[in-house]
């Protein structure tokens, strides 16, 4: 057969992984930055672009989309070329995907520093940023499927369905959660309200993990793993069954982050039910890479990068099972709001992201500059620091989460909370968050240690830009012998029916999901005491999502005696009606505020309290880990931008009277001054139109509306 | 997963034959992807048995929620149950506590105004301060008093709140006992001189 030279080019591949690099050393920083400042909040340096709310945010999304992302592009890039046998399809749709990404990441960084947030977990970032992220997706679609239609192998490789997978699910994803109506140019209300945005939210949340944080990381895993060992993929058929299994299955999960909220009942056993038979075909992932290495287990001793395949495989074994365990409901009652989580989701970061992402660097980047690696003995040592900062960074969350979980539940003989003062179970958690943090700073100085490394490398050896070789082009088979192959081995042919299929698997659980909360009344059952928000409220919302309070408060008392002893009444799904977004939140570092507002409740506390409490937390209860908020009392009210909130809002079903917009302003006044005068009766002298009156005002308004009447059932 | 009956193709013929010289185990045919080769292994068994086993919870767990709408799992019910079993413990359990502190030694004025303290610090701390000097709530150190300094007084602001003033009513927070202990120690700060005293609020209070 003839053979046809060409070159692969390795330039894209080069610079999306010195970007991983770059992006992996601000978002380790910005990690271990929030693990000092949750037990050192004066660590904001008195600037409110610092503060937790704005910085924990910028870590998830740096290390998300900017280190994982880009290690997953440089993946695509190097291993789509190599098994397909042909050149990327466009080295202009190549150098806009990695400039647009790029840019994407510096304007979330400063975008959410300045506090312009969705307030929407890993979705943070505003309308004009999203539809950056669609435009480039596209582009990087368009290449990738480019280079698949013109390949010279017949068939697509394990690899290359999971990025397909990958593809399109984040595409759908990304777009159903960021539909929103704008306000200006860096704010908008995301479209769905409540318990259907926390659904829509989390079902991207999960997918999110699923599809960019798993499926692009199993691709790489089946190309790495067998090109360092040299060994053959374990199962063929695995792959296959898992492949599908796991796509299928996955996006029916999210629901397992709202377990005992006020979602419907049937979601929540959805989520559960969903997760417990992901046990399975994620472990199928684990099993075809460890297996992969079976012959090859004297050369992982030796070999740094197969030590660091090892590790992060067998991380992913374990927080696939610990997954499907966090969604029963028993464990999930005690493990959600606490570091648990956070424990959780770090041994997937830590263990499979990052692990695969640095034994992939060490073995490429000598490769794409013909040379070895500078230093085997750094790598190893990076190996074993990195081991050993996940077990200090996880065990000490976990231990904190149960600790906190069992303290939070804890009631006297004569029935009273043994540790009413949500603080006292604070307090217990410092010593672990000191030891978590020594586990982050182990885990960047393994990360510097790499950087010097590569830089060493790249240093010793010179670039291959084209990687020329030679194949023969693709066979054209007879039609007879088409038909006579497997289903998928024909499937496997066929990328864009394969893309079709994958794209059916993956719509089926969310629209099962979504679409009846819509369609069904009974889901969302409503209260006719709750109203939507005043104009001062709303300004005080907005506030409090961008300041990022959401990440530290929950606003969703669960059905447990425990809660409602502590908070008040249990939350309602009808409550959330017109809240655009939901801030249900995810982690209680701080007490839940979902009844803040209630005069004759357990967590109310007079405006002058709060005030006090903004400006200097610690005065109020020097325990307390809460930076202080000091600008709140300075910057003023964005009055102005009111009209058009309330015009946005009743585009989306928020029944203002008609024409309120004209009014707004005038009532926003009257209530600030308000609360204003009765600032001034405690003594505390601030003009009305402050920021502070605002979130004084939505404080004091959560979770009122529903005791103004007796509850509908 | 079959392969084809029919004559394959002649290298991927070749492959087919291929063994793993390692595992013994026959490579699956026709695939070599940039020198990567996949074995012919079956699914281990045992993950099978997983993934019907977890299938089988899954569906059996739906009709227990569906069809049966099972107390345990409707969460509003679970509630419910939850409360009543609470109360009930509570009722035994708080007679129990009542009897064994029925016949257990008095305790002295140090013993119950550090018990006192251990509530104070819990709860009153918040808003009047760590000495009693007062934060947002008024100071407890100086004989000023907005509602009244004599125990019963105190009694009946812990038991219902002050509302409009944002004190709550610990009633259902603190026992009688604790309500007792904390007010002793309130009282025994009298007189003392913490540093950044909050104003005199109320009018001052003869004994």
């Amino acid at each position: 057969m003839e053979l046809q030279k060409f070159s692969y080019d390795n330039r894209m591949t080069r610079n999306f992984a010195i970007a991983t690099i770059v992006w992996g050393v601000v978002g380790l920083a910005a990690g271990l930055l929030i693990a000092l400042q949750i037990f050192i909040p004066s660590l904001n340096f008195g600037l409110e672009f610092t503060t937790f709310g704005r910085t924990r945010p910028v870590h998830t999304n740096a290390v998300i989309f900017a280190f994982v992302g880009n290690a997953i592009f440089t993946a695509v890039y190097y291993s789509l070329q190599r098994l397909l046998k042909t050149r990327i399809y466009s080295t202009l749709l190549s150098k806009i995907h990695f400039w647009g990404w790029q840019s994407i990441i510096v304007a979330a960084a400063v975008t959410l520093l300045a506090g312009f947030t969705t307030g929407k977990e890993y979705a943070e970032l505003e309308w004009p940023i999203d539809i950056a992220i669609t435009l480039i997706w596209v582009v990087f679609g368009w290449n990738m499927f480019g280079t698949i239609l013109t390949r010279r192998t017949s068939h697509i490789y394990v690899s290359i369905w999971f990025y397909i997978a990958t593809w399109v699910t984040i595409a759908v994803l990304h777009i159903v959660n960021s539909l929103a109506v704008p306000v200006s140019l860096f704010k908008s209300y995301t479209l769905y309200a409540g318990v259907q945005d926390a659904l829509v939210q989390w079902w991207y949340g999960h997918n999110a993990v699923a599809f960019f944080l798993t499926t692009p990381f199993l691709g790489l895993m089946y190309y790495f793993v067998p090109k360092v060992s040299g060994r053959p993929v374990y199962s063929y058929k695995l792959s296959i069954v898992h492949f599908w299994s796991l796509i299928f299955l996955y996006i029916w999960a999210g629901p397992h982050h709202l377990l005992y909220s006020s979602l419907p009942d049937w979601l929540q056993a959805l989520g559960t039910t969903f997760s417990v038979m992901l046990i399975a075909p994620s472990w199928g992932g684990m099993i075809n890479g460890l297996l992969t290495l079976r012959g090859a287990w004297d050369k992982v001793r030796r070999d740094p990068i197969l030590k660091m395949f090892v590790v992060g495989i067998t991380a992913y074994g374990m927080s696939t099972f610990e997954g499907p365990l966090l969604s029963f409901k028993t464990v999930n009652a005690i493990s959600h709001f606490t570091d648990w989580t956070i424990g959780h989701v770090h041994i997937g970061a830590l263990g499979w992201n990052g692990m695969l992402t640095f034994g992939m660097i060490y073995w490429l980047i000598p490769r794409l500059y013909n040379t070895k690696l500078y230093s085997t003995k750094l790598a190893n040592v990076h190996f074993w620091i990195a081991t050993l900062a996940i077990v200090f960074y996880a065990i000490p969350l976990y231990i904190g989460g149960i600790t906190q979980a069992l303290m939070w539940k804890q009631f006297t003989p004569d029935g009273f909370l043994m540790y009413p003062n949500f603080l006292e179970t604070v307090a217990q958690l410092i010593p672990m968050y000191m030891i978590r943090a020594f586990g982050g700073a182990l885990y960047n100085i393994g990360f510097i240690i790499l950087v010097y490394n590569i830089y060493k490398t790249i240093k010793a050896g010179s670039f291959v830009a084209e990687e020329e070789v030679e194949a023969p082009a693709m066979e054209v088979l007879p039609a007879g012998k088409v038909q006579s192959e497997s289903g998928h081995r024909f499937l496997e042919r066929k990328p864009i029916r394969f893309l079709i299929f994958a794209t059916v698997a993956i719509l089926i659980g969310g629209i099962v999901e979504v679409i009846p909360t819509y369609l069904i009344k009974s889901n969302i059952p409503t209260i006719s005491s709750v109203k939507p928000y005043t104009p001062l409220e709303l300004q005080g919302r907005d506030i409090y999502v961008k300041e990022g309070c959401y990440n530290c408060h929950s606003q969703m008392v669960r059905p447990f005696r425990s809660e409602t002893e502590r908070y008040g009444e249990y939350s309602k799904a009808g409550e959330s009606v017109y809240d655009h977004p939901f801030q249900f939140g995810s982690k209680r570092t701080g007490p839940d505020l979902a009844r803040e507002g209630v005069k004759t409740g357990k967590m109310y506390k007079p405006n002058s309290w709060h005030y006090n409490h903004f400006i200097d937390p610690q005065k109020m209860n020097e325990a307390s880990i809460m930076p202080k908020y000091p600008w709140l009392a300075k910057k003023e009210i964005d009055i102005q931008s009111t009209p058009g909130k309330i015009h946005a809002l009743k585009i989306l079903g928020v029944p203002y009277p008609d024409n309120y917009e004209l009014k707004a302003i005038d009532d926003l006044k009257a209530q600030a001054d308000d609360i204003a005068k009765d600032l001034a009766i405690a003594g505390i002298k601030t003009d009305s139109n402050r920021e502070i009156i605002a979130l004084i005002a939505y404080m004091q308004r959560l979770g009122v509306d529903i005791s103004n009447k007796p509850a509908t059932k | 997963m079959h392969t084809t009956d029919d004559k394959p193709i002649k290298d991927q013929e070749d492959i087919h034959q291929e063994v793993d010289d390692v595992t013994q185990i026959k490579y699956f045919g026709g695939h070599e992807y940039d020198g990567i080769k996949e074995l012919d292994n079956p699914l281990p068994p045992w993950l099978k048995y997983v993934f019907y086993v977890t299938i089988i919870i899954s569906i059996s767990y739906m009709i227990l929620l569906v069809v049966f709408k099972d107390d345990g799992i409707i969460q509003k019910k679970e509630y419910s149950k939850e409360m009543v079993a609470a109360r009930a413990k509570t009722e035994v359990e708080s007679k129990a506590e009542e009897a064994k502190a029925a016949t257990a030694a008095p305790l002295t004025q140090d013993q119950i105004k550090a018990a006192g303290k251990v509530v104070y610090d819990k709860i009153c701390i918040v808003c009047h301060g760590k000495f009693g000097e007062g934060l947002v709530g008024p100071n407890f150190t100086d004989d000023y008093w907005i509602n009244g300094g004599r125990p019963e007084d105190l009694l009946k602001i812990i038991n219902e709140g002050v509302i409009d003033k944002g004190m709550l009513s610990y009633r259902s927070q603190l026992n009688k006992t604790q309500i007792n202990h904390v007010i002793a120690y309130i009282l025994s700060l009298q007189g003392t001189n913490p540093p950044n005293p909050k104003a005199q609020q109320g009018v001052k209070f003869v004994k």
